[in-house]
């Protein structure tokens, strides 16, 4: 991703909103973008979601390979994770390999599902030592206005949790749903004008500093953390996000669940 | 092409396997909008297959190395997303799609009026994310709905239709089966005022009655899928 120049009236600008309380698109410090998830919504996959948050859409699709279980876990599949963000989603994303952005995107992701043990690995075992399911989650941007993270990990979600194990065509028996035992949920606060709120858009990250990722799971447990970018917080206004998070989590996750 | 001879994908009365006669194209929606952040975008389906194009400038084309004095440079890139296949596709550039967005350049070179934004780019992003048979066609279609949505100027906009042969009988818009186990695939780019062609390949084998006919089930087929683009341009689908 090319980082464009951050002009120094967009930065003064979210100071000034900062201290009146108040954001570039008139949201409240802890109000989130209008939200849509639909899920099943691609042929091809064995699960997929659609997430839309203001102007940011994204993707997830599942598919499923068949892999040889390791040699030290002969009765356990595997979970794979990946995010891309091509061109087509804004102007400074641009093509070659994966970026180190994406690359962030996809990790943090994935280690806020694996954690969670919302997948149960064991139960991807075919023949032990010989076939075991490889779920392949894959992240695609479609539209980038900021916090792709939170949408990423939300559309991931629902499409894991409204997958099929495409097992008749693999000839290992017949099609069942993929089972998730939980929904770990992730927030994002981005410090804009010297303090956090939740889901910045893209010029709110543009002109902002340091963000914080927090994956929570059904019970609170904090399942993956991620500190981004060049900037410094005190212990202070991490427990504020934190508070916010473990309400703000219960909520998303009862629209994914009500799926 | 396969050429199967065994698989039956037609009847003797011209029904296809889908419902479809010889000349009939799958189910087309066409909305325009759908990248928020995009200067122009569309979202086409067709049959199953689903393309979202977005369109950015004409901007600042860098490295300067790749500006052109008289003209903007256009960068067409084609890719399937790894969700769109029924075996996950590997991410990255493959032969097939670095042709694909070659051949979809080439053909969208042809109608833009490049030389109206000098030593600038226009960047064609066209993500295919759900593919059934004939994806380039509706990456292009989809992508000359995009520029025109981006306000792009161009002589014409580009309808990109192929038709085949299964069964010994010639078709159009050939669906996965179809395109699996036929016997040919003549895909064009057709720009519906002129009727002109910018883009053209074939494979497989058809006499020349059967390629005359495969022709005209394009030419006929561009005419209807034009309505709906010009449709979804006036604000009939957009949002």
């Amino acid at each position: 991703m090319t980082i464009p120049i951050v002009p120094k009236l967009l930065r003064s600008h979210l100071s000034d909103l900062a201290e009146r309380d108040a954001r570039i698109d008139g949201r409240g410090r802890w109000e989130g973008r209008k939200l849509e998830v639909e899920h099943s919504i691609l042929p091809r996959a064995e699960g997929s979601a659609r997430v839309r948050m203001g102007d940011t859409i994204v993707l997830a699709g599942v598919k499923f390979q068949i892999m040889t279980p390791y040699p030290d876990r002969p009765n356990q599949g595997g979970l794979m994770c990946s995010a891309e963000v091509r061109p087509v989603a804004g102007r400074n994303w641009e093509s070659g390999p994966p970026s180190p952005e994406s690359i962030e995107l996809g990790r943090v992701v994935d280690r806020g599902i694996r954690e969670s043990g919302c997948i149960d690995v064991d139960s991807l075992c075919i023949i032990p030592g010989e076939k075991a399911w490889q779920v392949i989650l894959d992240l695609f941007a479609i539209s980038d206005d900021g916090n792709l993270f939170d949408a990423f990990a939300l559309a991931g979600i629902a499409a894991l949790r409204n997958a099929t194990v495409p097992a008749e065509r693999f000839e290992v028996g017949e099609d069942y749903p993929l089972s998730v035992s939980k929904t770990p949920i992730m927030c994002s606060y981005h410090k804009v004008g010297g303090r956090f709120v939740f889901d910045a858009t893209a010029r709110e990250e543009l002109g902002g500093d340091e963000r914080i990722h927090i994956t929570l799971g059904d019970d609170n447990n904090v399942h993956s953390l991620q500190k981004g970018l060049k900037g410094i917080f005190s212990a202070g206004e991490f427990t504020e996000i934190m508070d916010n998070a473990i309400e703000r989590t219960k909520k998303l996750r009862k629209i994914v669940d009500e799926l | 092409m396969g050429g199967y001879g065994d698989v039956q994908m037609i009847d003797e009365n011209g029904v296809r396997a889908d419902g479809r006669g010889p000349g009939d194209i799958r189910p087309i929606t066409i909305e325009t909008g759908v990248v928020p952040v995009a200067d122009g975008s569309c979202r086409m389906t067709w049959g199953t297959n689903e393309a979202i194009v977005a369109v950015y400038g004409p901007m600042e084309a860098h490295p300067r190395k790749i500006q052109r004095q008289d003209r903007a440079v256009l960068d067409v890139a084609y890719n399937m997303a790894p969700f769109s296949t029924t075996d996950r596709m590997r991410p990255g550039f493959n032969r097939r799609s670095r042709e694909v967005s070659k051949v979809t350049q080439d053909a969208l070179e042809s109608v833009v009026l490049l030389e109206l934004y000098p030593r600038s780019k226009i960047r064609v992003s066209i993500e295919i994310v759900s593919a059934e048979a004939g994806t380039r066609c509706v990456g292009l279609t989809a992508a000359s709905v995009a520029l025109a949505d981006a306000g792009i100027p161009m002589t014409d906009l580009v309808v990109s239709v192929a038709s085949g042969k299964i069964n010994d009988v010639v078709v159009c818009d050939l669906n996965k089966e179809e395109d699996n186990y036929g016997e040919a695939d003549l895909p064009m780019g057709i720009m519906p005022n002129s009727g002109e062609l910018v883009f053209l390949q074939m494979d497989g084998d058809l006499s020349q009655d059967e390629f005359k006919q495969a022709w005209k089930y394009n030419m006929d087929a561009a005419q209807e899928i034009h309505k709906l683009m010009v449709e979804a341009l006036n604000g009939g689908d957009s949002q």
